[in-house]
């Protein structure tokens, strides 16, 4: 096995996602013939190549200019709560 | 009206010449889709109301007398990724189910702005992932060539629906073959465009490297016309192209491929591919070379590496842009919790479906510490290698053909408990979007059974138009295109 349920587990805690041990047995042995897959990266001669050069690259920052979004009420179409004009979230510092 | 077999030109025209109206189209178009809609599940959302009001308004303005968009009345539908003001926009996951987007992604702008119709959003593999649209929250689509198998994916709706005469357009994303795979399934044309030509906002984003918005038609001249309102600069995008001035990709369809040097990658008969779509794609090469082009073959290895540094890229492309779905802001959330912590874990474990979550696994675990270098860095340069690759070649050749799938239309649950076996199916499609190159596939033949075939033509950087000309004139030659489904050809 090229990876166990404590390991998938962690990564899981990573990614914000839960799995029993089931699950997580399930994945890693799906994992086991994906990671034996990715091993055919090593059958190329990758030394002399880096990754992508910045020169080739055409695109440009524009400027960064405020817009009026005209329609307000759009924007809280997909608020959950709100309160006093707010957006109302969970609490999200301890 | 014979709707189902209408091309966007023929509606188009008809509609401009005054022979039918706009609202007689999506009138019918809304009856050929109550009937044939319920044996395909090509849509996650209609909007019939809303479609019919907007062909109201495109026959005022013929009254009138006014200037038309060049899509006047055509009937549009758009994958369930693609933002659209005021219609529910879901990825085909539990975590949007209710999401309204507030604004139209730039592409739906220029279909609007063109007085096209947009009538539903269509079904899609969860977030884009998937190669067969079994992996939706709400159902799966099928094929409707034979309704027990699979229409490919991530587009599957969107290919569906133009395959059964329910949409003459429909507009798709091609991450790794999300595009060419489900239009070779189901013998539509289908493109993705160069990286950059299209503007991807407003389109949710699954690999942000690698997604591309493009269209899906019954035909190329279709394709050409869909491009040219497509495309173009967009300062919301900061990838969308700059410098190609906006080309008419009409202009000029027609002249053939003569003197063309076409490159036929030596390894692509490779073990693995189907009999039949091998003696196909024969036949068409051999097509070309009797309508005047050069054909040669040359030294491209496709290879199980590509495919490895693909599902790397995308999956860690993915595992960072999905961090966004958390429950705080908007989308689903879990009932209860009581740290933030249990409120992101479990929003996340509720709502997203096994595919997604396998893919933010895998790109969770290759960007990891440690293992960094063996998995994401070594599979950039690997794409730089790719593209460096397919560079050298554009100097010489002016397109390169493949097949666009290495098998059939499979059965639906064939392949689903089988992730790995399910993304070697992309061998074909997934180095066009790691090179950020064009590919079209069209219909280039059918197999014993009936079902589809798919070629896949590959142009240099921004050469659309070259890869339009050549797949015109294989159209030409094989008169496939009008061909739908058996059994559904009348209304």
């Amino acid at each position: 096995m090229k990876i166990n349920v404590e390991e998938v587990q962690h990564i899981a805690k990573l990614a914000k996602l839960r799995f029993t041990n089931e699950e997580a047995e399930k994945m890693a042995k799906e994992f086991d013939s994906i990671l034996g897959h990715f091993q055919s990266m090593e059958e190329v001669p990758l030394e002399d190549t880096k990754t992508s050069s910045k020169e080739e690259i055409k695109t440009v920052l524009r400027k960064d200019e405020a817009v009026i979004f005209e329609d307000k009420a759009k924007l809280f179409r997909n608020v959950k709560q709100m309160r006093d004009g707010y957006i109302q979230v969970p609490k999200i510092i301890e | 009206m014979q709707i189902a077999t209408m091309t966007i030109d023929e509606i188009r025209v008809g509609i401009r010449e005054q022979k039918f109206t706009a609202q007689e189209v999506v009138k019918a178009l809304f009856q050929r889709i109550k009937k044939v809609e319920p044996e395909i599940g090509g849509y996650i959302t209609l909007c019939e109301e809303d479609a019919l009001q907007q062909a109201i308004i495109v026959d005022e303005k013929i009254k009138a007398g006014e200037k038309l968009g060049k899509l006047a009345g055509v009937p549009v539908a758009v994958k369930d990724n693609i933002c659209t003001d005021g219609i529910r926009t879901t990825c085909a996951s539990k975590m949007l189910e209710d999401f309204i987007p507030p604004y139209d992604a730039t592409v739906v702008k220029k279909l609007k702005a063109e007085d096209a119709i947009i009538i539903g959003k269509t079904n899609m593999d969860e977030f884009a992932m998937g190669s067969s649209n079994e992996n939706s929250a709400f159902k799966i689509v099928k094929n409707p060539w034979d309704t027990k198998r699979v229409p490919g994916g991530s587009s599957g709706g969107s290919a569906a629906v133009v395959a059964a005469g329910m949409a003459p357009l429909s507009l798709g994303s091609d991450t790794g073959g999300s595009i060419r795979q489900p239009a070779a399934f189901c013998g539509v044309v289908g493109l993705k465009p160069t990286y950059g030509l299209v503007s991807r906002f407003g389109l949710i984003a699954f690999a942000s490297s690698l997604d591309q918005i493009g269209p899906l038609t019954r035909t190329v001249k279709d394709c050409a016309l869909s491009l040219e309102v497509l495309q173009g600069n967009d300062p919301m995008d900061g990838t969308s192209v700059k410098e190609v001035k906006t080309k008419s990709y009409l202009d000029g369809l027609e002249e053939g491929v003569k003197g063309y040097k076409i490159g036929i990658p030596k390894g692509f008969l490779q073990k693995g591919l189907n009999e039949e779509i091998a003696k196909a794609i024969e036949d068409s090469i051999e097509k070309f070379k009797e309508l005047g082009a050069i054909v040669e073959e040359i030294d491209l290895p496709i290879t199980d590496a590509e495919l490895s540094a693909y599902y790397i890229i995308s999956s860690a492309e993915a595992s960072s842009n999905l961090a966004r779905f958390d429950g705080v802001r908007y989308g689903y959330r879990t009932e209860d919790f009581q740290k933030l912590d249990e409120l992101m874990e479990k929003t996340r474990t509720e709502a997203f479906g096994g595919e997604v979550k396998r893919r933010i696994m895998l790109g969770t675990y290759a960007l990891s510490s440690g293992y960094y270098d063996a998995y994401y860095n070594k599979a950039q340069k690997l794409r730089e290698k790719i593209r460096q690759q397919y560079q050298e070649i554009f100097k010489t050749y002016d397109l390169i053909i493949t097949p666009t799938t290495p098998s059939l239309p499979f059965l639906c649950g064939e392949k689903v408990n089988d992730p790995m076996e399910m993304y070697l199916g992309d061998i074909y499609t997934i180095n066009i979007n790691l090179a950020k190159l064009p590919a079209l596939s069209m219909p280039c033949g059918f197999s014993k059974e009936g079902l589809p075939i798919g070629i896949q033509l590959i142009g240099g950087e921004y050469t659309e138009d070259k890869i339009l000309k050549a797949a015109f004139a294989l159209e030409e030659e094989l008169k496939l295109s009008t061909i739908i489904p058996e059994g559904k050809e009348e209304i």
